[in-house]
């Protein structure tokens, strides 16, 4: 099988105006009415305070949030899968966001708010990793299906602690600790931690495109094309274990995105890691941002969990997109 | 209340309506700063305060208003009664879901759950005045409210007399204290001629029923339980740590209490109530001490748990009555 030779560009430029257009559109859309016009006079500079408010203080901090967490957890997705050769393999598969909603309930049960739940939730995840890797690694030897068993057990554990604090949580607190776990970007602040994150990392990934295409055919070709596996293996779990905590630290744990937008792109795009990658940022990010767009949206004044809106989205696409290929 | 004097504040622990300005950091240390200076400022501060409407809210912050409230958003059904008890029913401009009581609070707009408020709704109502729920809203919706210039003031009554102040405290925030301290008046007295009546009544073991599944009851600190030691009752669950205890079937065998009084799903439901009568070597159900109690006189810190207090003592009376 060789890669289909063409060129990166056009499919990604596709997808940044398809990008840039969702963001628009979540701009545009709330359970406050403002209408094209609205923005436009905002964009020069006029227009009333309280338009002023809404698309500067509430809709565009949240819509460039939803887009880096979608953008993060696509790319940790495609990542993971890569690393695990596994295609059910997502960016939560080896415990992380376990690790990081345990920590995010314990500061919450303990009565803490913002950012101290925050630095909790990527303490929990930044354990989740070092306890997955170190446990895989053992005194045996490295092997992906090791790292998953590992990870899917140590996963189960952080299961088992939440539903134990959620049953002793006290009532007025259980609506915000499900809210967490289903995913929900209200919680969001500054989108920039997580924006600048997506750009660095896609920056860091670009030259080592070659090398994660070879590594998704196994170590041993790997290893014989003269690939450095080790260490190769190594900054992909660690990349993909930092982008999943920064976004479950930002909005919770959503669900589907890591796992089908890789490989809705993958076919559609074909996997060459060089154009998955940076496509899974900006599908990712859009996919999120059209959900988050329809969660506060659909039925408000009530917010929708964000996590509902990218299955629903996700899954008929995906099952089309299987459906098709052969 | 036009006039606007220059006035020395610890602007840490103010929050104006008229400038907006909030500075958002709120730690311990801001707030004894706060005091500190209040306290070098002598007398001549809380003269200052004159100009301006100024109420402790329940997380002990100062809250100060140039103007009284003209828009209250109201962010639990409890505070929504409140203020309408505290006589500013009518500047009331946003609600939560689930704001039933009294019944003109229905019609006015909601801004969703109580647990997720569409931010864009409230901002849009424009609200001057937001009556925050310590432990019921998210507190990051909070503080994204006070970034934008609008003052929260927290509340979350832990007992009869944080009802009262509560409304009084709204009523001065809302320029209504004649209605407001007639209302806190009322409930105080109500509650205290209860207390009078009851201290020498004969104890009564109770079992107050939440919910039915999972079986949830409440202990001693939790306002239910407070109602129904003033009413002569002893709470068979107490003792217990949590607010509101998980329990089952058997320990309330073992517990045993002379009645039963419970909640339920709606305002005639006693379902509830019937599960009980399976056991009937039950004291309670032996001599028929089982009873319903409308949650919504009951489970919401608001001037009707008189009439909820009222009900309770009558409840226990008759099951004095039958020994």
């Amino acid at each position: 099988m060789t890669m289909p030779r063409r060129s990166l560009w056009p499919p990604l430029a596709v997808l940044t105006l398809l990008g840039l257009a969702a963001l628009l559109l979540s701009v545009t859309l709330g359970s406050a009415a403002l209408s094209l016009a609205d923005v436009w006079a905002l964009a020069r500079g006029e227009g009333s305070p309280l338009a002023r408010t809404l698309i500067f203080e509430l809709r565009i901090p949240r819509s460039l949030s939803a887009f880096a967490v979608g953008g993060l957890l696509a790319v940790a997705g495609a990542l993971m899968q890569v690393l695990l050769r596994n295609p059910l393999a997502d960016p939560y598969v080896l415990g992380l966001s376990g690790g990081a909603s345990v920590g995010a309930l314990a500061a919450m049960l303990a009565g803490l708010g913002g950012a101290m739940i925050t630095g909790s939730a990527f303490a929990g995840a930044f354990l989740s990793t070092l306890l997955v890797f170190g446990l895989a690694h053992g005194t045996g030897s490295w092997t992906p299906s090791r790292l998953l068993l590992t990870g899917v057990v140590v996963a189960a554990g952080w299961g088992a602690v939440i539903t134990l604090m959620l049953a002793i949580s006290p009532a007025e607190r259980l609506p915000g600790m499900l809210y967490w776990l289903m995913g929900d970007l209200s919680y969001s602040h500054s989108p920039w931690p997580p924006l600048a994150l997506l750009l660095l990392i896609c920056l860091l990934l670009m030259p080592l495109g070659r090398s994660l295409n070879v590594m998704a055919r196994g170590p041993l070709q790997a290893a014989a094309l003269g690939v450095n596996v080790r260490p190769l293996e190594w900054s992909i779990y660690l990349a993909a274990s930092v982008l999943t905590a920064t976004a479950v630290t930002t909005a919770g744990s959503i669900g589907f995105v890591g796992l089908v937008v890789p490989h809705m792109l993958r076919m559609v795009l074909g996997n060459d890691q060089r154009l998955i990658l940076p496509a899974c940022a900006l599908a990712g990010g859009t996919l999120l941002v059209l959900a988050d767009t329809l969660a506060r949206t659909l039925i408000a004044p009530e917010q929708l969990p964000v996590g509902v809106i990218t299955a629903l989205l996700g899954v008929p696409t995906f099952l089309y997109l299987l459906y098709r290929s052969r | 209340m036009t006039t606007s004097t220059p006035v020395v504040r610890p602007s840490s622990v103010c929050t104006s309506a008229s400038n907006g300005q909030f500075g958002g950091a709120l730690g311990p240390a801001a707030f004894f700063g706060a005091l500190l200076a209040l306290a070098l400022a002598g007398p001549a501060a809380g003269e200052a305060h004159a100009g301006s409407l100024c109420a402790i809210d329940d997380r002990e912050r100062e809250v100060c208003l140039d103007q009284p409230a003209e828009r209250i958003a109201a962010l639990s059904p409890g505070a929504t009664e409140l203020v309408y008890a505290a006589g500013a029913g009518e500047k009331v401009v946003a609600v939560v879901a689930f704001s039933d009581y009294p019944p003109e609070a229905r019609d006015v707009p909601s801004v969703g759950s109580h647990t997720r408020m569409d931010m864009e709704t409230l901002v849009t109502l424009n609200p001057d005045l937001v009556i925050g729920w310590m432990t019921g809203n998210p507190p990051e919706q909070l503080e994204t409210i006070e970034a934008l210039g609008v003052p929260v003031f927290y509340i979350e009554p832990r007992d009869f007399e944080d009802v009262s102040s509560a409304i009084e405290r709204l009523a001065l925030l809302a320029d209504t204290r004649e209605e407001g301290e007639r209302v806190a008046a009322e409930f105080r007295h109500g509650m205290a001629a209860l207390a009078e009546r009851y201290v020498d009544a004969e104890p009564v073991s109770v079992f107050y029923q939440v919910w039915d599944e999972p079986l949830m009851t409440i202990n001693d600190e939790h306002l239910i339980g407070k109602v129904l030691t003033l009413c002569g009752g002893v709470n068979v669950y107490g003792e217990l740590s949590r607010l509101v205890p998980r329990i089952d079937d058997e320990s309330v065998l073992a517990a045993d209490p002379e009645a039963i009084l419970a909640g339920g799903m709606g305002e005639e439901n006693r379902g509830w109530l019937t599960h009980w009568q399976q056991y009937p070597s039950l004291t309670a159900v032996e001599r028929d001490n089982l009873y319903f109690v409308p949650p919504s006189l009951i489970q919401r810190p608001t001037p009707r748990l008189l009439e909820g207090s009222r009900l309770f003592c009558e409840q226990l009376d008759r099951a004095r009555a039958k020994r």
